[in-house]
């Protein structure tokens, strides 16, 4: 397995862990959305990822065992709304109460934290690629 | 490299003569393996311009992209000049020869 293909699969698990902290920043910052496009309030969203099948010239054992990651789909939520009792809201119905997102923060702070925990994860497997390609350069010195 | 001939006369272990099929053309030279391998490292070192350009004027690539291709290019540079500085050992080590 060359060095290349490694860096392939480094930069497919860096971009699913961006794509997953994307979702994340995208459902902090709209916690109390009450209005979007398609009406109603913004439903929280979920990243699903899927393993792909690599390109690349090994031997057979490995070809079969090596995936690359990539998203599969951005879903949503669509229960995930609360209604809260606050009357003086503009987009209060007539009974005062508000659909919001339900949205738990913590779980969004944990999300986070998983997702920049496997960004660097990543970054250390490039790394440690990386060193060990300089490393046989250096043979026979 | 077969000019030199070190094969007439020195009796050299089979394992280390290169076997070259009949149906190879011998004419593949060091000179064009070693352009080609220039060429291959100018390639990689233009894609790491490009996505470093992307990343800085339209956001197009995103940052672990450009870095990525950034280390490529790196490894592939220092992969030649350890080829290099291979080729100018052997020569130094020829012109050495007491004559």
């Amino acid at each position: 397995m060359d060095f290349s293909t490694t860096f392939k699969i480094c930069g497919a698990g860096l971009a699913a862990a961006r794509a997953r902290l994307d979702v994340v920043t995208s459902n902090l910052a709209n916690v109390n959305t009450t209005k979007t496009e398609d009406g109603g309030p913004y439903k929280k969203k979920s990243v699903s990822l899927t393993s792909e099948p690599i390109e690349g010239k090994f031997n057979s054992v490995m070809a079969d065992a090596l995936k690359s990651v990539k998203v599969e789909a951005v879903t949503e939520d669509a229960n995930a709304v609360k209604m809260t009792y606050e009357p003086g809201h503009p987009d209060a119905n007539a009974d005062g109460f508000v659909a919001t997102p339900d949205i738990n923060l913590m779980m969004e702070m944990a999300n986070m934290i998983t997702a920049s925990r496997s960004f660097e994860a990543n970054v250390t497997a490039f790394d440690a690629t990386k060193n060990m390609a300089l490393k046989t350069l250096e043979m026979g010195r | 490299m077969d000019q030199i001939g070190i094969g007439s006369g020195v009796k050299i272990p089979d394992a280390l003569i290169e076997k070259t099929q009949p149906g190879d053309s011998p004419t593949r030279k060091f000179s064009d393996a070693l352009r080609n391998a220039v060429d291959d490292v100018n390639k990689l070192q233009h894609a790491a311009n490009k996505a470093v350009q992307n990343v800085q004027t339209d956001n197009a690539g995103s940052l672990h992209e450009a870095m990525i291709a950034l280390e490529k290019a790196d490894i592939s540079f220092r992969t030649l000049l350890q080829v290099r500085n291979k080729a100018i050992e052997a020569y130094q080590e020829i012109m050495r020869l007491q004559v």
